[in-house]
Protein backbone atom coordinates (compact mmCIF):
# COMPACT_ATOMS: atom_id res chain seq x y z
CA UNK A 1 0.00 0.00 0.00
CA UNK A 2 1.29 3.30 -0.99
CA UNK A 3 2.23 6.05 1.46
CA UNK A 4 -0.19 8.13 0.05
CA UNK A 5 -3.31 5.98 0.58
CA UNK A 6 -2.18 5.47 4.59
CA UNK A 7 -2.24 8.45 4.97
CA UNK A 8 -5.91 8.18 4.88
CA UNK A 9 -5.67 5.76 8.50
CA UNK A 10 -3.93 9.07 9.85
CA UNK A 11 -6.74 11.65 8.58
CA UNK A 12 -9.10 8.55 10.18
CA UNK A 13 -7.52 8.57 13.43
CA UNK A 14 -7.58 12.44 14.03
CA UNK A 15 -11.10 12.53 12.18
CA UNK A 16 -12.39 9.12 14.44
CA UNK A 17 -11.06 10.83 17.63
CA UNK A 18 -12.25 14.09 16.96
CA UNK A 19 -15.98 12.64 16.31
CA UNK A 20 -16.07 10.79 18.84
CA UNK A 21 -14.97 13.73 21.81
CA UNK A 22 -17.42 16.36 19.67
CA UNK A 23 -20.06 13.50 19.90
CA UNK A 24 -20.51 15.03 16.35
CA UNK A 25 -23.47 12.87 15.07
CA UNK A 26 -25.44 15.00 11.94
CA UNK A 27 -28.31 12.76 12.82
CA UNK A 28 -28.85 14.25 16.29
CA UNK A 29 -27.75 17.27 14.93
CA UNK A 30 -30.46 17.96 12.60
CA UNK A 31 -33.16 16.01 14.86
CA UNK A 32 -32.53 18.18 18.07
CA UNK A 33 -33.03 21.28 16.67
CA UNK A 34 -37.10 20.32 16.25
CA UNK A 35 -37.22 17.69 18.43
CA UNK A 36 -35.36 19.31 21.74
CA UNK A 37 -34.88 22.65 20.37
CA UNK A 38 -31.02 21.83 21.16
CA UNK A 39 -28.58 23.37 18.50
CA UNK A 40 -24.96 22.37 20.26
CA UNK A 41 -24.24 20.06 17.81
CA UNK A 42 -26.03 21.89 14.39
CA UNK A 43 -23.88 24.86 15.75
CA UNK A 44 -20.84 22.38 15.38
CA UNK A 45 -21.57 21.47 12.06
CA UNK A 46 -21.77 25.06 11.24
CA UNK A 47 -18.88 26.04 12.46
CA UNK A 48 -16.87 23.03 10.53
CA UNK A 49 -18.45 24.13 7.12
CA UNK A 50 -17.54 27.80 7.34
CA UNK A 51 -13.84 26.70 8.35
CA UNK A 52 -13.80 24.54 5.30
CA UNK A 53 -15.26 27.17 3.13
CA UNK A 54 -12.29 29.13 4.04
CA UNK A 55 -9.89 26.84 3.37
CA UNK A 56 -11.38 24.98 0.26
CA UNK A 57 -11.29 28.73 -0.65
CA UNK A 58 -7.69 28.93 -0.16
CA UNK A 59 -6.46 25.74 -1.43
CA UNK A 60 -8.62 26.51 -4.99
CA UNK A 61 -7.01 29.91 -5.25
CA UNK A 62 -3.70 28.88 -4.41
CA UNK A 63 -3.97 25.69 -6.96
CA UNK A 64 -3.22 22.73 -4.31
CA UNK A 65 -6.93 21.36 -5.23
CA UNK A 66 -9.16 21.42 -7.56
CA UNK A 67 -12.61 21.65 -6.01
CA UNK A 68 -14.45 19.00 -7.74
CA UNK A 69 -18.03 19.61 -6.81
CA UNK A 70 -20.38 16.41 -6.44
CA UNK A 71 -23.28 16.50 -10.03
CA UNK A 72 -26.58 17.87 -9.60
CA UNK A 73 -29.71 14.78 -10.42
CA UNK A 74 -32.20 16.44 -8.63
CA UNK A 75 -34.31 13.29 -8.90
CA UNK A 76 -31.69 10.94 -7.39
CA UNK A 77 -30.69 14.35 -5.11
CA UNK A 78 -34.42 14.32 -3.77
CA UNK A 79 -35.14 10.53 -3.43
CA UNK A 80 -32.08 9.13 -2.25
CA UNK A 81 -31.32 11.84 0.36
CA UNK A 82 -34.92 12.03 1.57
CA UNK A 83 -34.25 7.64 1.90
CA UNK A 84 -31.34 8.64 3.78
CA UNK A 85 -33.15 10.88 6.51
CA UNK A 86 -35.32 8.44 6.92
CA UNK A 87 -32.98 5.75 7.68
CA UNK A 88 -30.58 7.28 9.69
CA UNK A 89 -33.58 8.19 12.16
CA UNK A 90 -34.38 4.91 12.49
CA UNK A 91 -30.83 3.87 12.56
CA UNK A 92 -30.15 6.68 15.29
CA UNK A 93 -26.74 7.71 13.65
CA UNK A 94 -25.67 9.66 10.31
CA UNK A 95 -23.03 7.86 8.59
CA UNK A 96 -19.88 9.46 10.45
CA UNK A 97 -22.14 8.97 13.75
CA UNK A 98 -22.16 4.97 12.92
CA UNK A 99 -18.66 4.81 11.94
CA UNK A 100 -17.27 6.30 15.20
CA UNK A 101 -19.45 5.11 17.46
CA UNK A 102 -18.65 1.97 15.98
CA UNK A 103 -14.84 2.24 18.03
CA UNK A 104 -17.12 3.09 21.42
CA UNK A 105 -18.42 -0.54 21.60
CA UNK A 106 -21.98 0.52 20.57
CA UNK A 107 -23.33 -2.88 19.18
CA UNK A 108 -26.48 -0.63 17.63
CA UNK A 109 -24.07 1.55 15.03
CA UNK A 110 -21.93 -1.50 14.54
CA UNK A 111 -25.40 -3.58 12.81
CA UNK A 112 -26.46 -0.06 11.63
CA UNK A 113 -22.77 0.15 9.74
CA UNK A 114 -23.13 -3.39 8.50
CA UNK A 115 -26.64 -2.75 7.06
CA UNK A 116 -25.16 0.62 5.53
CA UNK A 117 -22.74 -1.37 4.04
CA UNK A 118 -24.73 -4.40 2.38
CA UNK A 119 -27.46 -1.50 1.06
CA UNK A 120 -24.36 1.00 -0.62
CA UNK A 121 -22.70 -2.49 -2.19
CA UNK A 122 -25.96 -3.45 -3.36
CA UNK A 123 -26.86 0.09 -4.93
CA UNK A 124 -23.24 0.77 -6.58
CA UNK A 125 -23.30 -2.20 -8.13
CA UNK A 126 -25.63 -4.83 -7.35
CA UNK A 127 -29.90 -5.37 -8.02
CA UNK A 128 -30.28 -1.90 -6.74
CA UNK A 129 -27.88 0.01 -9.07
CA UNK A 130 -30.75 0.16 -12.06
CA UNK A 131 -32.70 2.13 -9.86
CA UNK A 132 -30.23 4.82 -9.10
CA UNK A 133 -28.52 5.21 -11.96
CA UNK A 134 -31.66 5.41 -14.33
CA UNK A 135 -32.43 8.23 -11.38
CA UNK A 136 -29.85 9.72 -11.44
CA UNK A 137 -29.40 9.86 -15.48
CA UNK A 138 -32.70 10.95 -16.02
CA UNK A 139 -32.53 14.13 -13.99
CA UNK A 140 -28.91 15.53 -13.89
CA UNK A 141 -28.51 18.52 -14.52
CA UNK A 142 -24.75 20.72 -15.77
CA UNK A 143 -23.91 23.52 -17.46
CA UNK A 144 -23.83 24.48 -20.83
CA UNK A 145 -20.04 23.49 -20.94
CA UNK A 146 -20.88 20.14 -18.87
CA UNK A 147 -19.51 21.49 -15.63
CA UNK A 148 -21.56 20.26 -12.53
CA UNK A 149 -23.48 23.12 -10.90
CA UNK A 150 -22.96 25.05 -8.54
CA UNK A 151 -23.65 28.38 -6.93
CA UNK A 152 -20.47 29.82 -8.14
CA UNK A 153 -20.76 29.03 -11.70
CA UNK A 154 -24.33 29.85 -11.85
CA UNK A 155 -23.62 33.51 -10.68
CA UNK A 156 -20.45 33.04 -12.91
CA UNK A 157 -18.14 33.85 -10.19
CA UNK A 158 -14.52 32.03 -9.29
CA UNK A 159 -15.45 29.61 -6.45
CA UNK A 160 -12.77 31.03 -4.34
CA UNK A 161 -14.14 34.67 -4.12
CA UNK A 162 -17.88 33.43 -3.72
CA UNK A 163 -16.94 31.02 -1.08
CA UNK A 164 -15.15 33.57 1.21
CA UNK A 165 -17.85 36.26 0.57
CA UNK A 166 -20.19 33.57 2.02
CA UNK A 167 -18.01 32.58 4.99
CA UNK A 168 -17.18 36.21 5.91
CA UNK A 169 -21.02 37.24 5.92
CA UNK A 170 -22.39 34.12 7.91
CA UNK A 171 -19.65 34.67 10.44
CA UNK A 172 -19.86 38.03 10.83
CA UNK A 173 -23.80 37.70 10.81
CA UNK A 174 -23.40 34.97 13.44
CA UNK A 175 -21.49 37.22 15.80
CA UNK A 176 -23.64 40.18 15.81
CA UNK A 177 -26.85 37.62 15.96
CA UNK A 178 -25.64 35.79 18.85
CA UNK A 179 -27.51 36.49 22.02
CA UNK A 180 -24.78 37.20 24.88
CA UNK A 181 -25.04 35.03 27.73
CA UNK A 182 -27.80 35.89 29.88
CA UNK A 183 -26.72 36.27 33.37
CA UNK A 184 -30.00 33.98 34.81
CA UNK A 185 -28.33 31.17 31.78
CA UNK A 186 -24.68 31.74 32.92
CA UNK A 187 -25.88 31.10 36.98
CA UNK A 188 -27.58 27.59 35.61
CA UNK A 189 -24.80 26.41 33.87
CA UNK A 190 -21.99 26.74 36.55
CA UNK A 191 -24.89 24.98 38.73
CA UNK A 192 -24.93 22.40 36.45
CA UNK A 193 -21.20 22.55 36.19
CA UNK A 194 -21.14 21.42 39.59
CA UNK A 195 -23.18 18.68 39.73
CA UNK A 196 -21.62 17.23 36.96
CA UNK A 197 -17.63 16.92 38.30
CA UNK A 198 -15.79 14.05 37.82
CA UNK A 199 -17.81 12.95 35.14
CA UNK A 200 -17.37 12.44 31.45
CA UNK A 201 -17.29 15.38 29.46
CA UNK A 202 -16.28 16.04 25.53
CA UNK A 203 -15.51 18.93 23.65
CA UNK A 204 -17.76 21.87 23.29
CA UNK A 205 -19.08 22.89 20.02
CA UNK A 206 -16.77 25.27 18.98
CA UNK A 207 -13.67 23.23 19.12
CA UNK A 208 -15.33 20.59 17.40
CA UNK A 209 -16.03 22.50 14.27
CA UNK A 210 -12.85 24.42 14.07
CA UNK A 211 -10.94 21.12 14.38
CA UNK A 212 -13.09 19.27 12.30
CA UNK A 213 -13.38 21.32 9.70
CA UNK A 214 -9.69 21.58 9.47
CA UNK A 215 -9.00 18.05 9.36
CA UNK A 216 -10.98 18.60 6.05
CA UNK A 217 -8.76 20.77 5.26
CA UNK A 218 -6.27 18.68 5.53
CA UNK A 219 -7.68 15.80 3.98
CA UNK A 220 -8.54 16.84 0.90
CA UNK A 221 -5.23 17.60 -1.33
CA UNK A 222 -4.09 13.94 0.83
CA UNK A 223 -7.05 12.16 -0.57
CA UNK A 224 -6.75 14.04 -4.02
CA UNK A 225 -2.74 13.01 -4.12
CA UNK A 226 -4.50 9.37 -3.56
CA UNK A 227 -6.75 9.92 -6.69
CA UNK A 228 -10.47 10.65 -4.72
CA UNK A 229 -10.34 14.16 -5.42
CA UNK A 230 -12.61 15.10 -2.68
CA UNK A 231 -12.69 15.84 0.98
CA UNK A 232 -14.24 13.47 3.61
CA UNK A 233 -16.54 10.78 2.78
CA UNK A 234 -17.76 8.25 4.16
CA UNK A 235 -20.09 5.98 2.24
CA UNK A 236 -17.25 4.88 -0.30
CA UNK A 237 -15.07 3.93 2.50
CA UNK A 238 -17.74 1.16 3.30
CA UNK A 239 -17.99 -0.14 -0.15
CA UNK A 240 -14.63 -0.50 -0.27
CA UNK A 241 -14.33 -2.32 2.92
CA UNK A 242 -16.88 -4.85 1.68
CA UNK A 243 -15.11 -5.21 -1.61
CA UNK A 244 -11.87 -5.42 0.19
CA UNK A 245 -12.98 -8.11 2.65
CA UNK A 246 -15.58 -10.39 0.18
CA UNK A 247 -13.92 -9.70 -3.57
CA UNK A 248 -10.07 -8.87 -2.71
CA UNK A 249 -10.06 -5.13 -4.42
CA UNK A 250 -7.27 -3.71 -2.35
CA UNK A 251 -8.40 -0.95 0.37
CA UNK A 252 -8.63 2.80 -1.43
CA UNK A 253 -7.85 6.35 0.89
CA UNK A 254 -11.77 6.34 1.42
CA UNK A 255 -11.43 2.94 3.30
CA UNK A 256 -8.69 3.87 4.99
CA UNK A 257 -10.00 6.26 6.55
CA UNK A 258 -13.52 4.79 7.61
CA UNK A 259 -10.67 1.99 9.44
CA UNK A 260 -9.07 5.01 10.74
CA UNK A 261 -12.09 7.02 12.35
CA UNK A 262 -12.98 3.57 14.24
CA UNK A 263 -9.64 3.38 15.87
CA UNK A 264 -9.51 6.64 16.47
CA UNK A 265 -12.70 6.72 18.23
CA UNK A 266 -11.73 2.95 20.12
CA UNK A 267 -8.69 5.38 21.57
CA UNK A 268 -10.63 8.56 22.62
CA UNK A 269 -13.37 5.95 24.35
CA UNK A 270 -10.66 4.05 26.26
CA UNK A 271 -8.79 6.74 27.18
CA UNK A 272 -11.66 8.89 28.73
CA UNK A 273 -13.29 5.38 29.84
CA UNK A 274 -15.94 5.66 28.16
CA UNK A 275 -15.63 2.51 25.56
CA UNK A 276 -17.63 -0.63 26.24
CA UNK A 277 -19.77 -3.10 24.60
CA UNK A 278 -23.77 -2.37 25.30
CA UNK A 279 -26.88 -3.19 23.34
CA UNK A 280 -30.30 -2.50 23.45
CA UNK A 281 -32.97 -5.01 22.46
CA UNK A 282 -33.49 -7.38 19.58
CA UNK A 283 -36.28 -5.35 17.92
CA UNK A 284 -34.11 -2.09 18.30
CA UNK A 285 -31.08 -3.52 16.21
CA UNK A 286 -33.50 -5.16 13.43
CA UNK A 287 -35.19 -1.07 13.30
CA UNK A 288 -31.11 0.23 12.78
CA UNK A 289 -30.06 -2.51 10.31
CA UNK A 290 -33.27 -1.30 7.94
CA UNK A 291 -31.83 1.98 8.51
CA UNK A 292 -28.61 1.01 7.17
CA UNK A 293 -29.74 -0.50 4.43
CA UNK A 294 -31.57 2.80 3.60
CA UNK A 295 -29.05 4.57 4.36
CA UNK A 296 -27.00 2.42 1.49
CA UNK A 297 -29.34 3.16 -0.73
CA UNK A 298 -30.02 7.07 -0.13
CA UNK A 299 -26.37 7.71 -0.03
CA UNK A 300 -25.18 5.53 -3.18
CA UNK A 301 -28.44 7.08 -5.04
CA UNK A 302 -27.82 11.03 -4.44
CA UNK A 303 -23.87 10.59 -4.82
CA UNK A 304 -23.21 11.18 -0.85
CA UNK A 305 -24.20 10.60 2.63
CA UNK A 306 -24.25 13.88 5.51
CA UNK A 307 -20.61 13.74 5.18
CA UNK A 308 -20.01 13.68 1.32
CA UNK A 309 -23.30 16.10 0.77
CA UNK A 310 -23.64 18.95 3.74
CA UNK A 311 -20.03 18.27 5.14
CA UNK A 312 -18.34 18.62 1.88
CA UNK A 313 -20.54 19.29 -0.70
CA UNK A 314 -21.86 22.42 1.13
CA UNK A 315 -18.20 24.35 1.09
CA UNK A 316 -17.90 23.36 -2.31
CA UNK A 317 -21.35 25.05 -3.25
CA UNK A 318 -22.67 22.11 -5.01
CA UNK A 319 -26.26 22.62 -5.65
CA UNK A 320 -26.17 18.51 -5.58
CA UNK A 321 -25.09 19.08 -2.51
CA UNK A 322 -27.42 21.97 -1.19
CA UNK A 323 -30.34 19.84 -2.24
CA UNK A 324 -29.49 16.36 -0.99
CA UNK A 325 -28.84 18.23 2.51
CA UNK A 326 -32.12 19.49 2.37
CA UNK A 327 -33.48 16.40 1.54
CA UNK A 328 -31.61 15.07 4.35
CA UNK A 329 -33.30 16.95 6.95
CA UNK A 330 -36.43 16.90 5.45
CA UNK A 331 -36.50 13.07 5.53
CA UNK A 332 -34.73 13.20 9.26
CA UNK A 333 -37.61 16.05 10.18
CA UNK A 334 -40.52 14.14 8.99
CA UNK A 335 -39.37 10.80 10.67
CA UNK A 336 -38.25 12.03 13.87
CA UNK A 337 -41.65 13.93 14.40
CA UNK A 338 -44.05 10.16 13.26
CA UNK A 339 -41.46 8.41 15.87
CA UNK A 340 -41.10 10.56 18.41
CA UNK A 341 -44.47 12.95 18.67
CA UNK A 342 -47.33 11.17 16.78
CA UNK A 343 -46.57 7.34 17.39
CA UNK A 344 -44.82 8.31 20.84
CA UNK A 345 -43.24 5.41 22.99
CA UNK A 346 -43.65 5.11 26.19
CA UNK A 347 -40.27 5.00 28.41
CA UNK A 348 -39.57 0.94 29.58
CA UNK A 349 -39.72 1.96 33.54
CA UNK B 1 -25.06 9.86 47.34
CA UNK B 2 -27.74 6.77 46.55
CA UNK B 3 -28.15 7.07 50.70
CA UNK B 4 -28.75 11.01 50.48
CA UNK B 5 -30.84 11.21 47.77
CA UNK B 6 -34.24 9.77 48.30
CA UNK B 7 -35.15 8.11 44.57
CA UNK B 8 -38.92 8.19 43.32
CA UNK B 9 -38.33 6.07 40.31
CA UNK B 10 -35.31 4.76 38.32
CA UNK B 11 -35.46 4.77 34.66
CA UNK B 12 -32.44 2.26 32.78
CA UNK B 13 -31.63 3.57 29.80
CA UNK B 14 -28.67 1.93 28.98
CA UNK B 15 -27.48 0.68 25.31
CA UNK B 16 -30.94 2.19 24.13
CA UNK B 17 -29.98 4.07 20.28
CA UNK B 18 -29.90 8.19 20.21
CA UNK B 19 -32.12 10.17 21.40
CA UNK B 20 -34.45 7.57 22.79
CA UNK B 21 -32.59 8.07 27.00
CA UNK B 22 -32.94 11.86 26.20
CA UNK B 23 -36.64 11.15 25.13
CA UNK B 24 -37.66 8.50 27.93
CA UNK B 25 -35.76 10.84 30.45
CA UNK B 26 -37.72 13.85 29.86
CA UNK B 27 -41.16 11.75 29.38
CA UNK B 28 -41.00 9.85 32.47
CA UNK B 29 -39.66 13.38 34.18
CA UNK B 30 -43.25 14.85 32.95
CA UNK B 31 -45.43 11.84 34.09
CA UNK B 32 -43.45 12.84 38.07
CA UNK B 33 -44.98 14.97 40.34
CA UNK B 34 -43.36 18.07 41.88
CA UNK B 35 -39.56 17.18 44.31
CA UNK B 36 -40.11 13.89 42.86
CA UNK B 37 -36.12 12.41 42.18
CA UNK B 38 -35.87 10.60 38.93
CA UNK B 39 -32.51 8.31 38.75
CA UNK B 40 -31.32 7.56 35.27
CA UNK B 41 -28.74 5.06 33.98
CA UNK B 42 -27.02 5.66 31.11
CA UNK B 43 -24.01 4.68 29.03
CA UNK B 44 -24.87 6.84 26.23
CA UNK B 45 -21.75 9.90 26.16
CA UNK B 46 -23.56 12.30 24.15
CA UNK B 47 -27.24 12.29 26.44
CA UNK B 48 -25.06 12.12 29.11
CA UNK B 49 -24.25 15.83 28.17
CA UNK B 50 -27.63 16.73 26.77
CA UNK B 51 -30.00 15.62 29.45
CA UNK B 52 -28.66 18.32 31.48
CA UNK B 53 -28.93 20.92 28.76
CA UNK B 54 -32.23 20.68 28.39
CA UNK B 55 -33.71 19.26 31.20
CA UNK B 56 -33.84 22.74 32.70
CA UNK B 57 -36.02 24.24 29.94
CA UNK B 58 -38.73 22.63 31.34
CA UNK B 59 -38.18 23.44 34.91
CA UNK B 60 -36.53 20.27 36.07
CA UNK B 61 -33.43 20.12 38.21
CA UNK B 62 -30.48 18.37 38.24
CA UNK B 63 -29.09 17.18 41.48
CA UNK B 64 -26.31 14.87 40.74
CA UNK B 65 -24.14 12.88 38.42
CA UNK B 66 -21.77 9.98 39.23
CA UNK B 67 -19.73 7.85 37.38
CA UNK B 68 -20.65 4.16 37.98
CA UNK B 69 -18.11 2.18 35.51
CA UNK B 70 -16.93 3.41 32.23
CA UNK B 71 -19.30 5.27 30.56
CA UNK B 72 -22.15 4.20 32.70
CA UNK B 73 -23.44 6.79 34.91
CA UNK B 74 -26.05 7.62 37.60
CA UNK B 75 -28.26 11.03 37.43
CA UNK B 76 -30.59 12.39 39.74
CA UNK B 77 -32.93 14.58 38.84
CA UNK B 78 -35.77 16.39 40.45
CA UNK B 79 -38.95 16.47 38.55
CA UNK B 80 -40.61 20.20 38.14
CA UNK B 81 -44.33 18.66 38.73
CA UNK B 82 -46.16 19.15 34.87
CA UNK B 83 -48.77 16.89 36.19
Amino acid sequence: MSLIVLSGLGVGLVFGYALQRGRFCMNSATRDSVLLRDYTLLKAVGVAILVEMIGFALLDVTGITAAAPKPFFWGANLVGSFTFGIGMVLAGACASGLTYRTGEGMVSAMVAAIGLAIGAFYTAGGFMNPLAKSLQESTVLKTADGANLTLANILGVPYYLLALGIAIVAIVAWVLLAKPLSLENAAARTKAAKAQKGVSKGWGWMTTGIVIGLIAIVAFPLSAAAGRNYPLGITDGWIGLVKGIFLGEAFGWGTMLIIGIILGALVAALVNREFKFRAPSTGMLVQVFIGGLLMGFGAVCSGGCNIGHALSGLPLLSIGSIVATLSIVGGAWLTSHLIFNVFRRSPAA
Amino acid sequence: MEKTIAVTKTLDVCGLICPYPDMDTLATLKKMSKGEILEVILDYPLSLERIPRNLTKQGHKLLNVERIDGPKHRMFIEAHGLK
